[in-house]
C-alpha cells in the first residue's frame, strides 16, 4: 500500500508542478527573444510588482496565434508590441484593442500614433539591403540586386513570416520608380523569398547567399559583434515600419497594460530601445552606434489605409511572383 | 465458486469500465471529432476548395517522397547495423547499439539544426577547419534529399529494433545444419537468413515510413527555407495564416495525413500477412558468423557511421553555440560562452520551457503508469475479444502522426467544455490530455510485457488467503512489475520531453515546450541560443539513456529497446 500512496503523491506533486501562468501581463510580440526579454526585464524592473510572461514569434504567426485564441474564446495576450501598424489598424478596426491617451504621447510626432490612443509606435525599423563582406559587389542602389553580379544571391523576408517584410514589399512596389517589376526582375535574377528576417541574416552571414533585404538594427548588431556583413541605405530610400504597442480589448489587466505603454514611450524606455541597437520614436533620443544621422535616412512613404485595404492582394501578387506559400 | 466464470478473474467491478471510459476520452473522442470536421467540411462543400488547392497536392507529393526515401536510407543504414550486431561476433556490441539508438530519443529539430550546422557554407566547425564552400554555396540539407537523410538517419534506429526483434529468433539450428553441409557464409546469409528476416524488414520500413510521414521538426528547419512543404508543415503554415476557414482546412489536412499513415501500416500488415513463418528449433542466433579478419574492417566501419551520425553533428552543433556571431569562424579567441548563459540566465523563455517541459513530461509519465498498471492487469487478465479491441484503440494515437491528434484535441477543445464552461485550448492542460493520448501505448507496452511474465499462481494464492485488489496491488504485482514500470516512467518521460509537433501546434503564453523554444529560437534569427539549447537537451536524453541502461540488469528482456 505504501507503494501506491507514495506514487499517488508523486503523481499529485508532479500536476502540481505544472505552473499555471501566474503572470498579470501577457505581452505577444514580434521582437527576437533578446530584445523581448531585455524589454519586459527593464519593464519589470520598474514596476516590481507586475509579472509578465511573453511570447514571440513573426507578426503574422503571433497575429494568427491570437485569432486562432480569439475564435475559440481564450484570448491569452494582454499586450501587442508587433512589426507594423497596419496589423493593429486592422485590430483596431475590428474592435479587438483599447484606446488609451498616454501621456508619453506629446514627445511623438503625431504621424506615429493614433489619434484616438489604440496603438503608439515605438520604435523606427528600416528595411535596406546587407551583404557578405567577401561579396564582390557593394550595392548603393536597390536596383543593383537586380545586376548579374547578384545572380542567385539574393535573399529576403517573405511577407508571409514578416510584418515588416509585407510593408517593405508594399512600400518597394508603390515606389514608381521601382514597382512589381522591380520584384520581378529580382525573381528572374534568381532572388528568393522565405522565412522572417532572422532567416536572411543567417543566410547572408554565413555565405550562402551575398546579398540581402533585411531590417537595419540585425546586421548593424551583429557587425558589431564581429559577423562578416555591412549594412547600407539604398539611394532610392529605405521602408520603415514602427513597431506600434497596443493593448487588446480583451485585456484582464487594463491598468497594468496601461502602465507598460507609458514604460515603453517613456525616455527610460526608448532608451532601452536605444541600447539595443534600434532607432527610437520618441523626439529627441539619440541614435544607437552603427546609424547615419537621423535627417540622412530617406524614409520612402506608405500609406496605411491603402496598404491595409490592398494588403489580400499584394500577398497574393507576391507568392505569384516567389512561389511561396 | 463465485469466480468460476472466468477463473483467476477477480478484479473489482470498476476496473474495465474505468479503463474503457479513459480509452474513449483518449482515443475515441479526438478521432470522432476529426472524422467529424472532416464530414462537416465536405458536406458544406469546404473540402472542394481545400482539395483544389495545388500546395496541398504539391505537399502530398514532398511528404511521399521524402517519406520514401527517407525509409530506404533508415533501410540502408539499420538493415547492416541490425546484421552486424545481432549476427556477428563483432566487439563492443553493447556502446554500439547504445549509441546507434541514440538519434531515436534525439528531437528531430535538434537533429536537423546539428546538421545544418555541420554542412553548408553556414558551418562554424567546417569555417573552423577552413573547409567550408564558398560564397553562394546553397546549403545542400535544404532540400527533398537533405529531408530524406535526416528522415533516414532519426528513424534509422527504427528499422534496426525492428529488424533486430526477428533476428533474435531466428533458428540456430537451421543455420548450423546449413552449415554441416558445407554452405558459405554468404550462402546460408542469402537463402536462410535474409528470407526469415524479411518480416522484421517490412515491420521496419513500415514504422520507418509512418514515421516520416509524421515527422514535423525535419521538414520545418530544412523544407521551409527552400519552401518545401510536407503535410504537417503545411498544417503548421496554415495555422500561422489563421483565418476563419484554418480550423476545417487543417482537419481535412490531417485526415489526408491519417489516410497516408494507416495505409502504410495496413500495406505491411498485408505485406506479412499469407507468410507463414514459424520457425521450429532453437531461438537465440547468437553469433551465427565469426567476422574473423573482417572484423577489422566492420568494426570502424560501424564507429565511422557513428561518428558521422552523432558525433560530428554534435560537434557542429556546440560549436553553434560557442560563436559570437554568425559567420564567425571558431577559435580559441572568438568562443565565447554567451549563449549558454543567456540561455540558462536570462531568458525567461528556456526556464518555462525546461520546467513546462519537464513537468509535462513528469506528469505524463507518472500518472499513465498508474493507468497503464490498471489497464495493463485487466488486459492481461481478461484476454477476450473486448479487450484485444481496446488494446487496439490504444494503439491508433500512438501510430498516427502528432500533428494529426494536436489537431484533434484543438477541435475538442477549442470550444469552451459545455457545463463547465472552462476553456482548455491556450492553457497547459490541453498538452497534457493530448500527451496521454499519444502516448498511452509507449506506457502500457513495458506494463504489459512484465504482466506476461508474471506468474498469475502468486496473485491467485494471495486471493485464496483473502487480500483484496488493492493488497494484492501493492504487496504482490507493484514490487514484480516495478522495473518494468521504471522503464515505462523514462521511456515516457524522454519521448515526451523532447516532443515538438503535438506542442507546436497547442503552446501559447507560458506553455513552451523545450521543443516549441528551440524551433522558435532558430526561427528568429537566434540559432546560436538554439544551439545551445539543443546541447543542453541532448546531455539530457543521454543521461536518461544512462539510467536506463543502469536499470537494464533488473528489466524483463526486450524492455530497454537497445539492449540485447
Amino acid at each position: 500500500m505504501k507503494t501506491i500512496v507514495s506514487a499517488a503523491a508523486l503523481v499529485a506533486a508532479s500536476l502540481l508542478a505544472i505552473p499555471a501562468s501566474a503572470a498579470n501581463l501577457v505581452l505577444y510580440t514580434s521582437q527576437p527573444n533578446e530584445d523581448a526579454q531585455a524589454t519586459v526585464d527593464g519593464f519589470m524592473a520598474a514596476n516590481p510588482d507586475i509579472k509578465v510572461d511573453w511570447v514571440r514569434d513573426g507578426t503574422p504567426k503571433i497575429i494568427a496565434k491570437l485569432q486562432a485564441e480569439i475564435q475559440a474564446g481564450n484570448p491569452v495576450a494582454d499586450l501587442l508590441l508587433i512589426a507594423d501598424m497596419v496589423t493593429l489598424e486592422r485590430l483596431k478596426e475590428d474592435g479587438k484593442l483599447l484606446a488609451y491617451k498616454s501621456p508619453e504621447a506629446a514627445q511623438y510626432d503625431a504621424t506615429l500614433y493614433d489619434a484616438d490612443g489604440y496603438y503608439y509606435s515605438t520604435k523606427l525599423i528600416t528595411t535596406g539591403i546587407m551583404y557578405n563582406t567577401s561579396a564582390a559587389m557593394k550595392p548603393t542602389s536597390w536596383k543593383d540586386l537586380t545586376k548579374p553580379e547578384a545572380k542567385g544571391l539574393v535573399t529576403m523576408p517573405s511577407p508571409l513570416a514578416s510584418g515588416a517584410a509585407l510593408i517593405h514589399a508594399q512600400t518597394l512596389a508603390a515606389d514608381p520608380g521601382l514597382g512589381w517589376d522591380f520584384y520581378k526582375s529580382l525573381a528572374e535574377n534568381g532572388a528568393i523569398a522565405a522565412g522572417g528576417n532572422g532567416a536572411v541574416l543567417k543566410s547572408v552571414a554565413s555565405g550562402e547567399k551575398a546579398y540581402g533585404m533585411v531590417v537595419d538594427y540585425l546586421p548593424i548588431r551583429e557587425n558589431a559583434k564581429g559577423a562578416p556583413v555591412e549594412f547600407v541605405f539604398p539611394s532610392e530610400g529605405v521602408s520603415a515600419v514602427t513597431e506600434p504597442v497596443g493593448i487588446l480589448a480583451s485585456s484582464k489587466n487594463a491598468e497594468a497594460a496601461k502602465k507598460f505603454v507609458d514604460y515603453v514611450l517613456s525616455e527610460k524606455g526608448q532608451e532601452g530601445f536605444v541600447k539595443l541597437g534600434y532607432i527610437p520614436a520618441r523626439n529627441g533620443m539619440k541614435l544607437p552606434e552603427g546609424f547615419p544621422a537621423r535627417d540622412t535616412i530617406k524614409v520612402l512613404p506608405i500609406h496605411a489605409a491603402d496598404a491595409l485595404k490592398n494588403t489580400d492582394q499584394d500577398l497574393k501578387t507576391f507568392s505569384g511572383i516567389y512561389g511561396s506559400n | 465458486m463465485q469466480f468460476s466464470a472466468r477463473s483467476g478473474n477477480s478484479q473489482p467491478a470498476w476496473l474495465f469500465p474505468f479503463i474503457v471510459i479513459t480509452v474513449l476520452v483518449l482515443s475515441v473522442l479526438p478521432l470522432a471529432r476529426l472524422a467529424m470536421a472532416g464530414i462537416a467540411a465536405f458536406a458544406s462543400g469546404g473540402v472542394i476548395d481545400v482539395l483544389s488547392e495545388p500546395s496541398l497536392w504539391q505537399a502530398t507529393y514532398y511528404t511521399l517522397v521524402t517519406s520514401v526515401l527517407g525509409t530506404i536510407v533508415s533501410l540502408l543504414i539499420g538493415c547492416p547495423f541490425a546484421f552486424l550486431l545481432t549476427l556477428t561476433d563483432i566487439p563492443g556490441k553493447g556502446p554500439l547499439s547504445f549509441f546507434f539508438v541514440l538519434p531515436m530519443m534525439i528531437p528531430p529539430q535538434v537533429t536537423a539544426l546539428a546538421w545544418v550546422q555541420m554542412s553548408g557554407p553556414s558551418s562554424p566547425l567546417l569555417k573552423a577547419l577552413s573547409l567550408a564552400p564558398p560564397l553562394g554555396s546553397p546549403q545542400p540539407l535544404y532540400s527533398v534529399g537533405g529531408i530524406a537523410l535526416l528522415y533516414g538517419v532519426q528513424h534509422a534506429p527504427l528499422v534496426y529494433l525492428a529488424l533486430r526483434a526477428g533476428l533474435m529468433t531466428l533458428p540456430r539450428d537451421g543455420v548450423e545444419a546449413a552449415r554441416l553441409s558445407g554452405a558459405s557464409s554468404f550462402r546460408v546469409f542469402r537463402d536462410i537468413i535474409l528470407p526469415l528476416s524479411l518480416p522484421g524488414i517490412i515491420a521496419g520500413a513500415a514504422i520507418s515510413f509512418v514515421s516520416c510521414t509524421g515527422n514535423f521538426g525535419i521538414p520545418a528547419i530544412l523544407g521551409i527555407p527552400a519552401l518545401i512543404f510536407t503535410l504537417p508543415t503545411l498544417i503548421f503554415t496554415k495555422f500561422s495564416a489563421f483565418t476563419s476557414r484554418t480550423f476545417g482546412d487543417v482537419a481535412v489536412l490531417s485526415g489526408i495525413i491519417a489516410m497516408i499513415s494507416v495505409a502504410g501500416l495496413m500495406i505491411q500488415d498485408r505485406a506479412l500477412r499469407g507468410r507463414d513463418y514459424r520457425v521450429i528449433g532453437l531461438s537465440g542466433a547468437n553469433a551465427a558468423f565469426e567476422l574473423g579478419v573482417s572484423r577489422f574492417v566492420f568494426t570502424p566501419l560501424l564507429w565511422a557511421i557513428l561518428f558521422f551520425m552523432l558525433a560530428a553533428p554534435f560537434f557542429a552543433l556546440v560549436a553553434g553555440a560557442l560563436v559570437p556571431a554568425y559567420g564567425v569562424p571558431l577559435t580559441f579567441k572568438t568562443m565565447s560562452l554567451h549563449a549558454f548563459q543567456e540561455i540558462l540566465f536570462r531568458q525567461a523563455v528556456t526556464r518555462t520551457a525546461f520546467v513546462n517541459s519537464i513537468s509535462l513530461a513528469g506528469a505524463t509519465a507518472l500518472c499513465l503508469l498508474v493507468v497503464t498498471v490498471l489497464t495493463a492487469y485487466a488486459l492481461t487478465r481478461r484476454k477476450d475479444a473486448v479487450s484485444r479491441f481496446v488494446a487496439s484503440l490504444i494503439e491508433i494515437p500512438y501510430s498516427l502522426p502528432g500533428i494529426v491528434m494536436a489537431v484533434a484535441f484543438i477541435l475538442v477543445f477549442a470550444a469552451p467544455i459545455p457545463f463547465l464552461h472552462i476553456s482548455l485550448y491556450g492553457t497547459i492542460w490541453i498538452i497534457l490530455i493530448a500527451y496521454f493520448s499519444s502516448f498511452f501505448a509507449v506506457s502500457l507496452k513495458p506494463v504489459v510485457s512484465a504482466f506476461h511474465q508474471l506468474d498469475p499462481a502468486l496473485e491467485e494464492a494471495a486471493r485464496l488467503s483473502g487480500a483484496g485488489f488493492f493488497r494484492r496491488l501493492s504487496d504482490i504485482i507493484v514490487p514484480l512489475i516495478a522495473p518494468a514500470a521504471g522503464a515505462s516512467v523514462i521511456l515516457v518521460f524522454l519521448i515526451a520531453c523532447n516532443e515538438l509537433t503535438i506542442s507546436a501546434l497547442l503552446w501559447s503564453a507560458g506553455t513552451q515546450t523545450l521543443g516549441v523554444a528551440i524551433y522558435n529560437l532558430d526561427d528568429s534569427g537566434s540559432s546560436d541560443l538554439a544551439s545551445a539549447l539543443s546541447v543542453l537537451v541532448v546531455l539530457m536524453v543521454v543521461a536518461m539513456m544512462l539510467l536506463l541502461e543502469l536499470l537494464a540488469k533488473r528489466l524483463p528482456k526486450g524492455v530497454v529497446p537497445w539492449r540485447n
